[in-house]
């Protein structure tokens, strides 16, 4: 329990990519936390908590979980997300980080995987490890991705 | 790409913005249900199962005596017998195909653990629906050959006594065909929807790797 408290940052993420608005978010890290809860005995300690984790909590968000159905929108979850904290607020950066971010949102549930784990400073590696996938394919993937968001940004 | 190394570098800085819950408020989270998917599927597949092993005993008093009538008993005690081993397979390879699941697969495990176990279920209504078919098919040729031996039967049932046994077969065949229909209706539409999201994902990860 205490290793989930520490490394509840990765769930948060996951859920901030993977849902719309703050109500399907608790909904996912709630279903994210009771995947690892049952995983846990199963965790042997040769990897890190931190890698295994994000293979439960991936697998829960592309796989596993089952979409609510509500469709009242409540608060929009990016307005909170990018509230802007920093002394040195930069109005170009953050706007950038905004069409960034909505970018990201348009992309499919597998190629946010890929750019989430690349966003969590992973190695191509690791990413592959986790996808289950060949890490010359997991680069050219990527790069791929870079492509495509770098077409939405710039149409 | 520039904007990505940006998107990186405040990634890994805006941490702190999200809640911070502690063991307590965690806690009461794992008290509730999961809406797994493998949870639904594990469900749905067992009702399956159930569902179409009880329908081999819910043939009407009516249609045994039938059977019984036009001879058809010893072959369906057999055709019973071999169904009932192939159900058994069927559970068999349903059970290893479902403890291969782990959250803990890779991305790409998972989702290919998932689909053949749903397969092995898919296959299993399938032979269920083809058997269904092919039964329903042989008696009604059957009754088609020995219309004489039908015609003596329907006359002595009280219900079926007013039917002609031309009407009857052609309205027993029309019957299972709607049946059959309907089935195939039934499954397209509730697992296309329960699939549709994770076939499309499984996918893009299989293309990736071509």
């Amino acid at each position: 329990m205490a290793q989930l408290e520490e490394h509840q940052n990765i769930v948060h993420k996951i859920c901030r990519l993977y849902t719309n608005d703050s109500d399907a978010h608790n909904d996912l890290f709630q279903e994210i936390t009771i995947q690892l809860w049952k995983a846990y005995p199963k965790f042997r300690g040769d990897a890190k908590f931190s890698t295994w984790m994000y293979r439960v909590a991936l697998n829960t968000a592309i796989t596993l979980y089952r979409k609510s159905k509500r469709t009242v929108q409540t608060q929009d979850y990016e307005s909170v997300s990018f509230k802007v904290s920093s002394e040195a607020y930069d109005p170009t950066v953050e706007d950038q980080l905004k069409l960034m971010y909505n970018a990201v949102k348009t992309l499919s549930d597998v190629d946010k995987a890929l750019v989430f784990l690349y966003l969590e400073n992973k190695n191509y590696r690791e990413i592959a490890d986790t996808l289950g996938i060949t890490e010359v394919n997991a680069r050219v993937k990527m790069n791929r991705i870079k492509e495509k968001l770098r077409t939405i940004l710039n149409p | 790409m520039d904007e990505l190394e940006i998107l990186k570098k405040e990634w890994q800085s805006r941490e702190q913005e999200f809640p911070k819950l502690t063991s307590k408020e965690i806690y009461p989270m794992l008290l509730k249900k999961s809406s797994s998917m493998v949870k639904w599927i594990f469900y749905i597949s067992i009702a399956e199962m159930i569902l179409w092993t009880t329908l081999y005993f819910l043939v009407p008093e009516s249609s045994k005596k039938f059977q019984e009538g036009m001879g058809l008993n010893a072959i369906f005690m057999w055709i019973n017998i071999f169904n009932y081993g192939v159900v058994f397979v069927f559970v068999y390879l349903f059970y290893k195909n479902h403890q291969k699941i782990q959250v803990t697969n890779t991305v790409k495990e998972l989702m290919a653990n998932i689909l053949r176990t749903r397969k092995t279920v898919h296959y299993f209504v399938y032979y269920n629906i083809g058997m269904a078919a092919i039964l329903m098919f042989s008696v009604n040729l059957y009754y088609y050959f020995n219309k004489d031996k039908l015609y003596h039967i329907l006359k002595s049932d009280e219900f079926y006594s007013a039917v002609p046994p031309e009407t009857f077969i052609t309205l027993n065949a029309i019957g299972g065909l709607i049946i059959i229909g309907f089935l195939i209706l039934f499954y397209w539409v509730i697992y296309g929807l329960l699939l549709r999201r994770l076939k499309k994902n499984y996918k893009e990860l299989k293309k990736i790797e071509v």
